[in-house]
């Protein structure tokens, strides 16, 4: 980075590909990915299991090399310039249980307060405002194996700002808290971003909530490939012409795969958990998220469930989400993965999905040009 | 790549964004790295929740194999294996050091990534990863050293390990002692560089390695029983010379482990046993070549771990 010239962007990477060469085969976890995000942004990585997420992550914060293209961090690169980009960013991860158990909550801090350099008394006086900051006061000289889950994420939250990174990098940091502990990390990360204009975050996520709650722009992945990038409200745009409605059957054998091939249906998928599925699976039905060409196939689509005996729970209209854009992306629900491969079922309109075991293969491009970010 | 619809957030002037953050203080850095992970690594290996245990482990370990081995020449040799003792009690109490020493960079590597899951943390870190793990290594060098001391003391008290401060050899000790360190804690980065490509939990190799650096150092039994083959291994490896060098310095005139009759050394050199220059010389050549043997090892490790993104694996993962 020349310091006199504009800041260069956050992170920018081109062509990134990194392959693992493992056996049976090699996997490809990153495809070519294009990604650039300004020095201030929130930026999300959207993506399902094995997307992809956590690999680019460890490339930019300089845990792993790419197989090939390049990657930059405020201008640095991530293979040979990894002394600056260490000072500038820091990491969380979530869903781990980490931690030097034997030492206090203030002790581990303070270690790494000195690993980053900080001096004995600016150590100890970043670890105690940090302490507070991420609510950690009643626990500060408490053993960190004593602390609960979402104690020691907050630790590692109060870690990971230790060094007042230039851009902290968030993989999954919600991922096994409860709802107030996870809602306490959010907060607290746009808190710390907002309060000082340039601080950067990038943070991947497969929960679409957290995704649309937070950031300003996403990058939606899958197998190792971006499929769109723009705002959650230009990424929600492109599913807007259609009409998407929430249906809950119940008797309905063959499952949402029976609606798909109906006229005037773009896809019928399982809803995800995080939607309604959650509580249709408690009610013994099945919630599916419906994408129609127009309000006006709904007809079809409830007299074809009257043919096949199913009987309708609930139907509503709705606001499409992050969710139906990545259904309108890839062509499948993002929690589908579990039928396999092979099973789902194609796009109408689209070629049948070329079976992908692995994530070397990629699927059928819907109807537009998919990896090509999204620009208005 | 289309990039018009980049954040409006982006500004031209980041306030967060201090250049004076890209500047570190490479020395002063380094130390204040190793002092904190020598200061916390020590009280994660000695504030065990257990006393009893690190008893056991740092001091009744080492004090019962030396006790083991007295017992073995005395039941075997009977009193012709008196004259043997001292040579054994100062042997395998610098070996229980030697053990510790080499195992605690490697350790501190399977702990950090299996147990505590803090590796990648602290990689990620600015601070060298070597000098990190280097600090955390001190912790069981030192234990190590505790327990060695521990020994050497129950052999003079009730062993009658000849032990009198008025002839010990000071120049050559001073000498002697921190290269020995060198080598041990190269050899323990060694291992750590091995113990980090290996998915499985490897607490066991530490050990495995010492065992088989143990039959050809000379710290039990001198070198001259062994084939030419394993004469020459021990002449290259620094700690045989060490263990000469500090037992020649503590007892002079003790049983010689590399020379004696028909030993390799004896024939290479034409005289019988190896001199404190000697030693010295011998011990400053083949501890240079293994820390720099092992500084390439390191970092080959590292780069290789990178690569295949080994640093954050765990076992269960
Ligand atoms: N160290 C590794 N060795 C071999 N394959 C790996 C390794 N790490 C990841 N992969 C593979 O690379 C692909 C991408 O994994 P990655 O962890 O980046 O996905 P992710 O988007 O973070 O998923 P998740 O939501 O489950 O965390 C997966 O197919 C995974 O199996
Ligand atoms: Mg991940």
């Amino acid at each position: 980075m020349t310091e006199a010239g504009p800041t260069p962007p956050a992170v920018e990477t081109r062509g990134l590909e990194r392959i693992y060469r493992i056996k049976p085969r090699p996997v490809t976890a990153l495809a070519g990915v294009d990604v650039r995000v300004e020095p201030g942004e929130f930026f999300g990585l959207l993506g399902p299991n094995g997307a992809g997420k956590t690999t680019l992550i460890k490339i930019l914060t300089t845990l792993l090399l790419p197989t090939s293209g390049s990657a930059r961090v405020f201008g640095f690169d991530v293979v040979s310039e990894t002394k600056q980009i260490r000072r500038i960013m820091n990491m969380v991860a979530g869903g781990e249980q980490s931690g030097y158990g034997i030492l206090t909550t203030r002790e581990q801090l303070w270690m790494f307060s000195q690993f980053y350099g900080l001096g004995t008394r600016e150590g100890w006086r970043r670890v105690d405002e940090l302490v507070e900051l991420v609510g950690l006061t009643e626990q500060r000289e408490q053993r960190v194996s004593t602390l609960s889950t979402g104690q020691r994420q907050k630790l590692n939250v109060a870690r990971g700002l230790l060094n007042d990174p230039w851009i902290l990098f968030l993989d999954e940091p919600t991922l096994g808290l409860d709802v107030g502990a996870a809602r306490a990390v959010r907060e607290l990360m746009t808190a710390w971003r907002a309060a000082v204009p340039g601080r950067t975050i990038l943070l991947t996520t497969h929960y679409m909530a957290e995704a649309d709650e937070l950031c300003e722009r996403i990058a939606i992945v899958d197998r190792g490939r971006i499929l769109a990038i723009g705002t959650p409200a230009e990424l929600k745009r492109r599913v807007q012409r259609e009409s998407i409605f929430r249906l809950e059957v119940d008797r309905l054998a063959a499952g949402a795969r029976a609606l798909a091939p109906l006229p005037g249906v773009v896809s019928a998928v399982p809803a995800s958990e995080a939607d309604t599925g959650r509580e249709a699976a408690g009610r013994g039905t099945v919630a599916i998220t419906l994408v129609l060409r127009d309000d006006a196939a709904l007809g079809g689509v409830v007299g074809a469930l009257g043919e096949l005996g199913a009987r309708i729970v609930a139907l509503r209209k709705s606001e499409p989400t992050l969710e139906d854009v990545f259904v309108e992306l890839v062509g499948r629900g993002f929690e589908d993965e579990a039928e396999g491969d092979g099973a789902r079922p194609p796009m109408p309109g689209a070629e049948p999905a070329a079976p992908g075991p692995s994530h070397t293969t990629h699927p059928h491009e819907p109807g537009e040009p998919s990896d090509e970010p999204l620009a208005t | 790549m289309s990039r018009t619809a980049v954040s409006g957030s982006a500004m031209s002037e980041a306030v967060a964004l201090d250049p004076g953050r890209l500047r570190g203080r490479p020395v002063r850095d380094a130390w204040r790295s190793f002092a904190t992970a020598a200061r916390l690594g020590w009280q994660m290996e000695a504030n065990w929740t257990d006393p009893l245990l690190f008893f056991i482990y740092s001091v009744a370990k080492p004090v019962a194999a030396a006790l083991i081995l007295v017992v073995m020449i005395e039941v075997i040799g009977g009193s012709a294996g008196r004259g043997l003792r001292a040579f054994v009690v100062v042997g395998s109490a610098l070996w229980s050091f030697v053990v510790s020493g080499m195992a605690g960079l490697a350790w501190s590597v399977l702990d950090d990534r299996e147990r505590y899951r803090m590796l990648k943390y602290v990689y990620v870190s600015p601070s060298a990863f070597g000098i990190v793990l280097l600090g955390r290594g001190m912790a069981r060098l030192a234990i190590g050293a505790m327990g060695a001391a521990i020994t050497l003391a129950v052999g003079v008290a009730f062993l009658g390990v000849p032990l009198d401060l008025a002839r010990v050899d000071w120049p050559l000790l001073a000498v002697a002692m921190p290269l020995g360190l060198v080598a041990i804690v190269a050899l323990g980065a060694m291992l750590a560089a091995v113990c980090l490509q290996t998915r499985q939990e490897s607490w066991s190799y530490p050990e495995a390695a010492a065992g088989a650096l143990f039959l050809v150092v000379g710290a039990v039994f001198p070198l001259h029983v062994l084939p030419a083959m394993a004469q020459a291994a021990g002449l290259l490896t620094p700690l045989t010379w060490w263990l000469e060098g500090v037992r020649q310095a503590l007892v002079p005139g003790s049983a010689s482990a590399i020379g004696g009759d028909g030993s390799l050394w004896a024939e290479l050199s034409g005289h019988a046993t190896p001199g404190g220059i000697e030693i010295t010389a011998a011990l400053l050549a083949t501890s240079a070549l293994v820390t720099l043997v092992a500084a390439t090892v390191f970092r080959l490790s590292e780069r290789r771990a990178k690569d295949r993104g080994l640093i954050d694996r765990t076992s269960g993962s």
